[in-house]
């Protein structure tokens, strides 16, 4: 099992974090931490995920970079299980 | 024109449709929709009644695939949006553009459980490309002009625009007209992905087809989307490469090219799959190692490197690791890669495959072979002619024993397998292509899922034949039972069936059974010459089986002929 964080930008759209949430269901991998805020003035949303799974994370990457409201990721590995406080 | 009459959103709704080329819509109105269906009655929109949602949204898919534009449906709040559902999953796996309408209740009700009230947008999240709910009436416009750009830029898919009622009510601050401006680009590299060649990787890809000495093209539904099929052929042309075609592919490589193998994959061609099962190279175009396709993954294609040409990036590596990716755009892509090789031997034996395997149309006795009605039809059928098809035997039957000179000319739910696609895509590629045949070729269980579209079809006097392969069974599930759950034949029989004659002259629709072989050419011709729609039924023995068939789980050269 694997875990990695992904560093995600996206458009301040209501919708986003449902968005974001599905696909990483649906291609089989698990949150095990979130953090969102928005930045002041700009309709932009900065998204941090660590998530789970014994897939490949490019796969993830991949497809959550289809999302029409996201607009960059980042992935890093993380060792260490984070308490998600 | 903009006409100083202050515009609502149904006006506005309209008259986007217009600037981006709609002429025609599928749809079925109810409480929540109707603003929209009001403004309707003032635009020059032509509105097909459905006689269900999900018949508008396979038609609206259907209209797409045969003309490659967008195909647009509408439908109600709660049960009309539901009903679409199954349209929109269809058009995501097999990458239809189709832009889907909801009526939404009011924005002041909305959330509170009101009549026919669902959270369609909640619902659309697994089934589209991308979904909108509007909230505002001045957003309206653009959000409409950005469904239209992403359901057709990258790889196509289903965009739903979910609009509440009092929006479509409320007037806009900005009139918005109605003159067609051709094709929005939008700038956003999301929607309008690289067009330009990947220079290293085709360094790469070209030194590996030139190494190549057993090389074999696998053609997928992705050529016709990206409109290269021009571009395909002319590769061909110049490598002399042979190829094999997925279920969506069917039509993109000219169907006599003497290297051309067919189908491959759970239902392929001896040919096809004993050549790919042996080839070093594979280059896949617009195809995505569909388990279908693959068999058994770890065994397909064991001794091939692989070139994957794509539009989505999310499908390399995704199933087979690759050695060479090329993202973009096929018709730019494809002829950088076009160079004469010399791979005579191995052309040599794949067109020594494709002759020693043909078909065998030999079937005992008087009652009559599935595949040699369809091949026949297929041979009498004029150019062009259109083939929808439903779920089952009588799809790969179909995909086997027609041939087609274009994507365009079939159509067939590949990714979604879905019953109930024949009839109502059929209605939607005969608007689309009036001058055009369009032969429905549907089963007893398929038919009767979207049978209450023959209403559409009588309404609109639409001239579709459908030629129903009546097996009084849920054919290809039987067939399963037979051979891998020991004979069981549970829930599968279909011999109480309605009298189809009957049925279809209840709308208007002449129809015809047939039983033995004798009978079938003259039918076939009475068919085909017949102005109006036609239902041909063909009795066929409800043991009669698909094959080759590549067991689940199974490399793909290790298929049974027979039981
Ligand atoms: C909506 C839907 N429900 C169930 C299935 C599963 N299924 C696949 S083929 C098939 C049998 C189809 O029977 P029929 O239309 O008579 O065609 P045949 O196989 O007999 O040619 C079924 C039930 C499906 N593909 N789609």
């Amino acid at each position: 099992m694997q875990q990695h964080t992904l560093r995600i930008t996206a458009q301040d759209q209501p919708t986003v974090l449902e968005r974001l949430l599905q696909v990483t269901r649906y291609r089989g991998f698990i949150v095990t931490g979130m953090t969102m805020f928005g930045r002041v003035d700009e309709s932009v949303l900065d998204i941090e995920l660590t998530v789970q799974s014994e897939k490949s994370i490019d796969h993830l990457h991949n497809q959550l970079n289809k999302l029409i409201d996201v607009d960059g990721i980042s992935v890093k590995k993380s060792d260490a299980l984070q308490c998600p406080t | 024109m903009v006409s100083k009459k202050p515009q609502t959103g149904g006006t506005v709704l309209f008259n986007v449709l217009q600037q981006h080329g709609v002429e025609h819509v599928f749809g079925y109105p109810g409480g929540a929709i109707m603003p929209i269906y009001d403004a309707l009655y003032d635009s020059d929109i032509k509105h097909f009644l459905c006689r269900h949602e999900q018949g508008a949204s396979f038609s609206a898919i259907g209209y797409a695939r045969a003309s490659q534009k967008v195909g647009v449906c509408l439908a109600t709040s709660g049960p009309g949006a539901t009903n679409l559902i199954t349209g929109l999953a269809d058009a995501l796996a097999d990458s239809i553009p189709v832009v889907a309408i909801t009526g939404q209740v009011a924005t002041s009700s909305m959330g509170s459980d009101a009549f026919q009230e669902i959270d369609i947008f909640g619902l659309s999240l697994a089934c589209t490309k991308h979904s909108f709910q509007v909230r505002d009436v001045n957003e309206l416009a653009d959000i409409l002009h950005q469904a239209f750009a992403i359901a057709l830029e990258g790889r196509q898919g289903p965009v739903l625009v979910d609009i509440p009622k009092d929006i479509q009510l409320a007037i806009v601050d900005k009139p918005v007209d109605n003159i067609y401006v051709a094709k929005r680009t939008l700038v956003d590299s999301k929607v309008n992905p690289q067009l330009k060649i990947e220079s290293a990787n085709i360094g790469t890809a070209l030194a590996l087809l030139k190494q190549a000495k057993k090389p074999i093209l696998y053609v997928g539904g992705g050529v016709g989307m990206a409109d290269a099929v021009t571009e395909l052929r002319e590769f061909i042309s110049v490598t002399d490469i042979p190829s094999v075609s997925t279920l969506k592919g069917l039509g993109a490589v000219n169907p006599s090219d003497e290297c051309y193998l067919g189908m491959l994959g759970m239902h392929g061609t001896k040919a096809a799959n004993f050549a790919v099962q042996r080839c070093d190279l594979l280059i896949a175009v617009g195809a995505r190692f569909d388990d279908r396709v693959t068999g058994k993954l770890a065994e397909f294609a064991p001794h091939a490197k692989i070139i994957h040409f794509d539009i989505d990036q999310a499908e390399i590596n995704k199933r087979r690791k690759v050695d060479v990716s090329i993202l973009g755009d096929l018709k730019v892509n494809l002829p950088a890669l076009a160079a004469p090789l010399s791979i005579h031997e191995w052309h040599g034996e794949c067109k020594h495959m494709r002759e020693s395997f043909v078909w065998q149309y030999d079937h005992p006795g008087e009652t009559i072979f599935a595949p040699a009605v369809l091949s026949e039809i297929s041979r009498t059928m004029v150019k062009n002619t259109v083939v929808t098809t439903d779920v089952g035997q009588h799809q790969m039957w179909a995909a086997q024993h027609m041939t087609f000179e274009h994507p365009t000319n079939f159509l067939t739910s590949g990714g979604m397998g879905t019953m109930g696609f024949g009839v109502p895509a059929a209605i939607g590629a005969q608007i689309s292509r009036p001058d055009d045949t369009v032969i429905a070729v549907t089963g007893d269980g398929s038919f009767m899922m979207n049978v209450q579209e023959l209403s559409t079809i009588k309404r609109f006097q639409l001239p579709v034949k459908i030629v129903l392969i009546d097996n009084s069974k849920l054919g290809m599930v039987r067939q399963w039972q037979d051979l891998f759950f020991d004979g069981r034949l549970s829930e599968t029989d279909l011999s109480d069936n309605p009298d189809f004659v009957m049925l279809a002259n209840a709308f208007d629709i002449k129809s015809k059974v047939i039983t033995k072989k004798e009978q079938v050419s003259a039918a076939i011709n009475e068919m085909l010459t017949h102005e109006g729609a036609y239902l041909l039924q063909v009795k066929i023995d409800a043991s009669d089986n698909v094959w080759p068939l590549v067991p689940p789980n199974t490399a793909n050269d290790k298929m049974m002929e027979s039981t």
